[in-house]
């Protein structure tokens, strides 16, 4: 599993999203509702599971950056 | 609390769920089975069934009753923290509308240090005690069979419980007649039971990964964000799994663009947090039947 890599890939689709593997579940943190509504989309969903399993997660959770972190800039890490 | 739901989203809801398509019916096969099930039961002097609530042991509570009467058949419920108490008032609620004589025990497989610590087969650990608390109870009442209602779709899954259900000599009539989940679902209907088209609900360990501890506070946690959720509009199959600090949301597939919508996921995260999660996240494929046993020990 390589969270710097599917960040990045991430980011080539337009998901601007922080990474974080918890074994081979995929976090991706956004910054806030209005950035994660972009994945009500059911193809970007699909795209972003498909790179997921490219870089060996078997699931992704779409997380809403906590309250401490609103409005922090995002970027793979 | 209100649920949060748009007009919009409520009648997409309202559409799927009176859609021909979705609705079981019955045929002559699941008729048949009835009958062998029937004729089954009535053979047996008197039986307990080991009795949650859920839409297969509604559905042989109800057959069972009317097979056996009321003196020969008891359905008797095992209480314990991973068992809901939503679905607890659901299954005592069912008792009392279609009058089946019910008996509520505590299990406490919760002092088990086998089952806390939350193996792959945590399931037999508790399986084993509430069989072991039923036959008490059968044989202090003078009751010859123990019954569940595991169906003939469970076989093909990962069930340790299957595995104390032999050792204590509980037998799975449905199970053993061929009744699938919607031969079940559809006979249920037919009966007018309400638990024909509720969501087939695990216990509430099963929302933790394994090797996880199974804690009261854990199981809490679980409960209150799943309850909440439910008041929010969420319907269908729930599940919030707990990985420690981060509660992992799923939901039906069918309905994530609804509740991705900015103003429904703000309400769903804060719901979830109010819960006691520190971190709130929604699965991206949404509800997957034992998707923990995906990722193996731990998960989290």
């Amino acid at each position: 599993m390589n969270a710097h890599a599917l960040a990045a890939a991430l980011a080539g689709h337009g998901v601007d999203a922080r990474v974080e593997a918890r074994d081979a579940l995929a976090v991706i943190t956004m910054s806030n509702g209005d950035a994660a509504e972009r994945l009500r989309d059911a193809e970007l969903r699909r795209v972003v599971l498909a790179l997921a399993a490219q870089h060996g997660f078997k699931m992704v959770a779409l997380e809403l950056a906590s309250a401490t972190d609103d409005g922090a800039a995002l970027s793979g890490h | 609390m209100e649920p949060v739901l748009t007009e919009a989203a409520r009648a997409d809801v309202a559409t799927a769920a009176s859609s021909s398509a979705d609705t079981p019916r019955t045929n002559s096969t699941a008729r048949e089975k009835e009958q062998r099930l029937v004729a089954w039961l009535a053979e047996r002097r008197s039986v307990i069934l080991g009795f949650s609530g859920g839409v297969d042991s509604a559905y042989l509570a109800c057959v069972a009753l009317e097979a056996l009467g009321p003196a020969r058949f008891l359905a008797v419920i095992g209480r314990s923290p991973s068992y809901p108490d939503a679905q607890w008032d659901a299954a005592r609620t069912l008792a009392a509308q279609f009058a089946i004589p019910v008996l509520e025990v505590n299990t406490h497989e919760m002092l088990d240090p086998r089952y806390v610590a939350n193996p792959s087969n945590r399931c037999y650990f508790c399986k084993t005690e509430l069989w072991s608390v039923l036959r008490a109870v059968a044989d202090e009442r003078g009751f010859d069979t123990i019954v569940d209602g595991s169906n003939a779709d469970d076989t093909h899954d990962w069930r340790p419980g299957r595995h104390a259900a032999r050792e204590h000599a509980v037998e799975s009539p449905l199970a053993d007649l061929g009744f699938t989940k919607d031969e079940i679902r559809a006979m249920s209907r037919a009966r007018g039971l309400p638990t024909w088209s509720t969501p087939s609900s695990p216990c509430l360990s099963s929302r933790l990964p394994y090797g996880s501890a199974v804690t009261l506070e854990r199981l809490q946690q679980v409960e209150r964000a799943e309850t909440a959720l439910r008041a929010l509009g969420v319907e269908g199959d729930l599940r919030v799994r707990h990985h420690g600090d981060l509660a992992r949301v799923e939901l039906p597939a069918d309905r994530l663009d609804t509740w991705l919508a900015a103003p429904n996921l703000r309400a769903l995260v804060r719901a979830v947090r109010d819960a006691g999660f520190a971190r709130v996240s929604v699965d991206l494929a949404g509800f997957r039947s034992g998707s923990l046993n995906v990722l193996g020990a731990r998960g989290a």
